[in-house]
């Protein structure tokens, strides 16, 4: 082992309980979402639908009021900054972020994007022969519908191949930088340099009334 | 453009147009020839099936629903419903050079699809029932009742495509 201070690490906190519980919701519903499409069980996909926007809306604004590692502005780096990582990435003992690296800020702000855009053209979508369509699909015609309904299936594939492209990172971070994001994002600690600093977090009830409150706004917008 | 301007172009749709779909169902066998023309126009009547759905529920949406167009788009879906069965003649599946998701379960279990359309049939004609009844509780009720009896049928007798 080196004697290097940078050698010596020490178990750091790095993910708050509400962005684990939103990792791994939005997983969950996202896996529900397909699975109810494809097998047209379309009232459980609005549910599961609804449930995704309101994840969605959750992280957002959690990106401007969690703790530091969930704010965009700890993570989100211009084109310079993802660069100098990337030149970096090979390295093991390259850059070490706390929480997303700028390489995996540039996917979460993707990722974030597409399910956001996922989730309105869904509220507008209309099924083609009726019996489900979006809450908010009274606002425009059949037509327009089903073009909003195409481009949700289309926006899909997408989706479909980012976090197929989250996968594969997941699998490179292990096998050649030695990092497990998984076990991160399910128990908050990852290994760190001893130093290193430490995140700071806010209160869970802060989440909590964040919750609440788009759980309401999402009841209002989609009268369930 | 407004939400006005979409109930009055849905006003403008024609009776006439659904009729004549009705009459160019076919009930029996269907040559090669013919193939083509009824998988379209079955295309077609799901689609003004669709249509009347949505114009349905929006109309059920509004602060003050109007109960003749209510009425109008619930006989129209009736209509339909009970003319769904003549619309999958035998030979009308997939293999024939025409792309269409009707699944051969249609052909295959004939009395299990009567029986799913005979559901869809009854949800459509308790629709103008409520209708005529100006009751929006129970028409909201067999709205829902309708779009369950789409799902489990497409469950069974639509294919879908997949990635895989």
């Amino acid at each position: 082992m080196a004697n290097t201070k940078s050698a010596v690490r020490k178990r750091v906190r790095v993910w708050d309980l509400p962005t684990r519980i939103w990792h791994w919701s939005v997983l969950i519903l996202f896996a529900i979402c397909w699975w109810t499409a494809d097998t047209d069980h379309m009232r459980w996909h609005l549910l599961a639908g609804y449930g995704v926007l309101g994840l969605v809306t959750f992280r957002i604004v959690w990106g401007f009021c969690g703790g530091q590692t969930a704010r965009f502005s700890s993570f989100v780096r211009g084109p310079a900054g993802v660069w100098r990582y990337v030149r970096k990435l090979l390295k093991r003992d390259g850059d070490e972020s706390l929480g997303h690296n700028p390489l995996g800020a540039l996917s979460i702000i993707v990722m974030l994007s597409l399910l956001l855009l996922q989730t309105i053209l869904g509220l507008f979508a209309v099924n083609d022969d009726g019996g489900a369509s979006g809450p908010l699909s009274q606002w425009v015609s059949y037509e327009t519908g089903r073009r909003f309904a195409h481009l949700h299936a289309a926006n899909f594939n997408l989706l479909l191949l980012l976090i197929g492209l989250h996968l594969t990172a997941i699998v490179f971070y292990r096998l050649v930088r030695g990092e497990n994001l998984v076990s991160a994002m399910i128990h908050g600690y990852k290994s760190h340099r001893a130093s290193g600093e430490t995140p700071y977090f806010v209160t869970p009830w802060r989440a909590i009334l964040v919750a609440a409150s788009i759980f309401i706004g999402v009841v209002l917008l989609v009268r369930i | 453009m407004g939400f006005n301007s979409f109930r009055s172009c849905r006003r403008r749709v024609p009776l006439v147009c659904i009729s004549a779909a009705l009459l160019m169902s076919l009930a029996g066998g269907a040559n090669a020839a013919d193939i083509t023309q009824i998988v379209h126009a079955r295309k077609a009547h799901f689609k003004t099936l669709g249509r009347n759905d949505k114009f349905l529920r929006d109309e059920m949406h509004r602060s003050h629903p109007d109960w003749h167009w209510i009425g109008v788009y619930a006989k129209q879906i009736a209509a339909l419903s009970n003319a769904l069965p003549t619309w999958f003649p035998a030979g009308s599946g997939k293999g024939h050079g025409v792309a269409t998701q009707a699944s051969r379960e249609i052909w295959e279990k004939p009395t299990a699809f009567a029986r799913a359309a005979q559901r869809m049939k009854i949800s459509a004609d308790n629709l103008t029932r409520d209708a005529a009844k100006h009751d929006l509780n129970a028409l909201a009720f067999n709205a829902r009742k309708l779009g369950q009896s789409c799902d489990s049928c497409h469950r069974v007798f639509r294919t879908r495509s997949s990635w895989w």
